[in-house]
């Protein structure tokens, strides 16, 4: 049913669309054409270029009717958890208990981009005192005022300490506009010190015994109020069973990273991995269903690495990028400035990491939070990025700063000394706001100054 | 045979002709930048082979570079200023490491090896306050050509502290300066060192010598000097400031000739 791997527009989706169906394409329910939520407002589709399967069709539909199913969950009797500031933790626990759907508040900072800044979001953020100098997750303040896009949650969870500083000023702020949040704490991940209890953590940081005890106190507040919530114990048993079907999804992820990242010839574009490895920490409100999307997308991703088809031209020059783009459309950018993306390290490297099945599953999830990146020492990251630099075997790295994140500022420069001084590569930062259609001439020619960099180190 | 190569910059278009060994720059010219890039870029080429002779049909092959290198509709191909200015650095001073070219619109700082080849490069991100633009803001605010600032500068001997961070900013840093009574060369000098510092902040850690300077505001007298301050390293300007990104593209129009046989 599916032909060469292209990239397509819209209205060329549209004409591909009506071929699929008329050959016969099953869809799950939130299927249909992607122009239609042009009609919603996502009016930053009609500029962004697709992968031309069915497997990145569902996928994108997938992702833009997370709203329609959050509100049939509801109404269906199950309760809404909101997770803010949590790169794949608290949405374990939530999805153990089949009557709660968890969901990812923070993912509102890439509404000012789909829907191209018409919602106005960030200017009812900017009428609550948190502007520009904040990271554009403040749209999700917008979207809590206007409940246009999500449903207010019936329980609301924020990681606090060592997370971003400006997301905490945006959730403090939430929490004044009369949201209760749960905070749960997260420290500054550190190094055991002589004597104490080292523990090794899922990707490979090490962190105390004590931290791990401590963190898993703190999910264990939320844990009660899960219950709470849902009305039901969560066993061990069941949050085993929980870890286990997340652990599917990260295992899917590993393998479509890694086909995509090594495949002689890149299987699937750059902007549809974004999208898929976003699943990993929210599962846009349907853990089953991103299992089955994912298996969709790593089957197609595998026909075409086997088949040694892909959409970009066999020389394209190898980048790694590091942090995730306010503006979707830079992903088509690099592609056509010609890099490939061959790893990413979009904040929560993580989250892609199985969950320990060995240990209790509390201290596997303290285990797995403390291993989030963004929570200890950016040389810890950093060490991890050119780790991953050197697997992948990238030419070039893009660090992109979001405006206004202030972990950005602070780890950006260190990420690419240090893969200056370890690898020698060449390193481009950029910053990408929700649109760049302004900066679009600049950003292009710094991606193909990269581009051409890389290559002409080929010949060298 | 005769290969070109067109600098579309922000402010001004350049053009290379050089000759078929490469070694002989045969004409050279540049012009204001406009609104209709290629047509611009068109008549200043069709004007630089007719002032100099040159058969439209000996011009073996056409390379655009620079901020408006895709409306260059005469031209065979593009490549980036990043690398044209590392080939003609390469081709005027071999043993230059690190290039500051600083433009009307943007500033660079490439990082050559040993070859000469792009080891890593940084530009300036969306705010002016390294380029060009912030000398052509204070001359405005000045009522003086930007061509003046350099001699202005050179007479002060208390370079006034603005800010380096935001050319909209430092604006109104300079309207409150001269209000306070400021010399008008205190203040130019000022300008010209957050510039440098913008240079020195987007540079790192790491400026690897023989350092030379491109770009139009090399052309304007003090700033290298004020580069050097900044880096606290001996700082050259190209033989050819405006015209590095023009040469390094005509040579790689050869080169390219070269390889693809024509």
């Amino acid at each position: 049913m599916t032909g060469e791997p292209r990239q397509i527009n819209l209205d060329q989706w549209d004409r591909e669309y009506a071929r699929l169906r008329a050959a016969g394409m099953a869809e799950p329910i939130y299927g249909g054409p992607l122009s239609r939520h042009v009609a919603d407002g996502d009016t930053r589709l009609l500029k962004l270029r697709y992968d031309n399967s069915p497997a990145a069709l569902r996928l994108w539909n997938f992702l833009l009717t997370e709203e329609d199913r959050l509100l049939a969950a509801r109404d269906s009797g199950k309760k809404l958890v909101g997770a803010m500031k949590d790169l794949g933790t608290v949405p374990v626990m939530a999805y153990s208990l089949d009557n709660l759907v968890s969901f990812y508040p923070d993912g509102a900072w890439w509404i000012p981009c789909v829907m191209e800044l018409n919602t106005g979001l960030l200017q009812i953020a900017d009428s609550l005192g948190i502007d520009e100098s904040f990271c554009p997750v403040r749209a999700m303040l917008g979207a809590f005022v206007t409940e246009a896009h999500f449903p207010l949650p019936d329980l609301l969870t924020c990681s606090v300490g060592a997370t971003c500083d400006d997301f905490s000023a945006i959730a403090q702020r939430l929490n004044g506009l009369g949201h209760p949040i749960l905070w749960w704490e997260i420290p500054h991940r550190r190094q055991p010190e002589p004597g104490e209890q080292a523990v090794t953590l899922p990707g490979g940081f090490s962190a105390p015994g004590s931290q791990i005890e401590f963190v898993r106190s703190e999910l264990l507040r939320v844990k009660i109020a899960l219950e709470e919530l849902a009305g039901r114990s969560l066993d061990d048993e069941t949050l085993v069973a929980g870890i286990l079907k997340a652990n599917v999804v990260r295992d899917l992820l590993a393998h479509l990273r890694h086909l995509a990242f090594t495949a002689p010839l890149c299987p699937m574009p750059a902007l549809e991995m974004l999208i898929a490895e976003m699943l990993a920490i929210h599962f846009c409100s349907d853990q089953d269903e991103t299992i089955l999307v994912l298996t969709n997308l790593l089957a197609e991703v595998t026909r075409r690495a086997a088949a040694g088809t892909g959409h970009l031209a066999a020389d394209a020059a190898r980048v790694f990028w590091v942090n995730p783009v306010a503006d979707l459309r830079a992903m088509n950018l690099l592609e056509d400035c010609g890099g490939r993306m061959c790893g990413t390290e979009y904040l929560f490297a993580h989250a892609l990491d199985p969950i320990p099945t060995t240990i209790p599953p509390m201290e596997a999830l303290a285990q797995m939070a403390l291993a989030d990146p963004m929570v200890g020492s950016a040389f810890d990251r950093a060490a991890r990025i050119v780790a991953d630099i050197r697997r992948f075997r990238a030419e070039a790295v893009i660090v992109s700063r979001i405006p206004g994140a202030s972990h950005c500022a602070l780890e950006g420069e260190i990420i690419a000394r240090m893969v200056r001084e370890e690898c020698g590569l060449p390193v481009l930062e950029i910053e990408v706001p929700s649109i760049t259609d302004a900066t679009q001439a600049t950003l292009c020619t710094r991606l193909e100054a990269l581009v051409e960099t890389a290559k002409d180190r080929r010949e060298r | 045979m005769i290969y070109a190569g067109i600098d579309a910059g922000s402010r001004a278009i350049k053009i290379v002709l050089i000759d078929a060994d490469g070694s002989r720059i045969v004409a050279k010219a540049h012009a204001d930048q406009g609104i209709e890039q290629g047509r611009l870029a068109c008549e200043l080429f069709e004007k630089t082979l007719a002032e100099n002779g040159i058969p439209r049909s000996d011009v073996g092959r056409i390379l655009a570079t620079g901020y408006g290198r895709n409306a260059i509709e005469i031209a065979d191909t593009t490549i980036t200023e990043i690398t044209c200015h590392a080939v003609g650095v390469r081709h005027l001073v071999p043993e230059v490491r690190t290039i500051i070219d600083i433009g009307g619109q943007d500033s660079k700082l490439v990082r050559l090896d040993a070859n000469g080849k792009v080891r890593d490069f940084a530009m300036n991100d969306r705010c002016a306050a390294g380029t060009g633009r912030f000398l052509e803001v204070v001359a405005s605010r000045l009522g003086i050509p930007v061509g003046e600032l350099g001699a202005m500068a050179s007479r002060s001997s208390s370079p006034a502290a603005i800010s380096s961070m935001c050319v909209v900013f430092a604006e109104t840093e300079i309207i409150g300066l001269l209000s306070c009574g400021r010399a008008a060369e205190d203040i130019v000098a000022g300008v010209q060192n957050a510039i440098a510092s913008r240079i020195v902040a987007m540079a790192g850690r790491s400026v690897e010598p023989p350092i030379l300077f491109t770009g139009g505001v090399a052309r304007i007298k003090g700033m290298e000097t004020a580069l050097q301050t900044a880096l606290g390293r001996p700082v050259a300007i190209s033989p050819e400031p405006q015209m590095t990104g023009a040469l390094g593209a005509a040579l790689l129009a050869r080169r390219q000739s070269d390889s693809m046989n024509l």
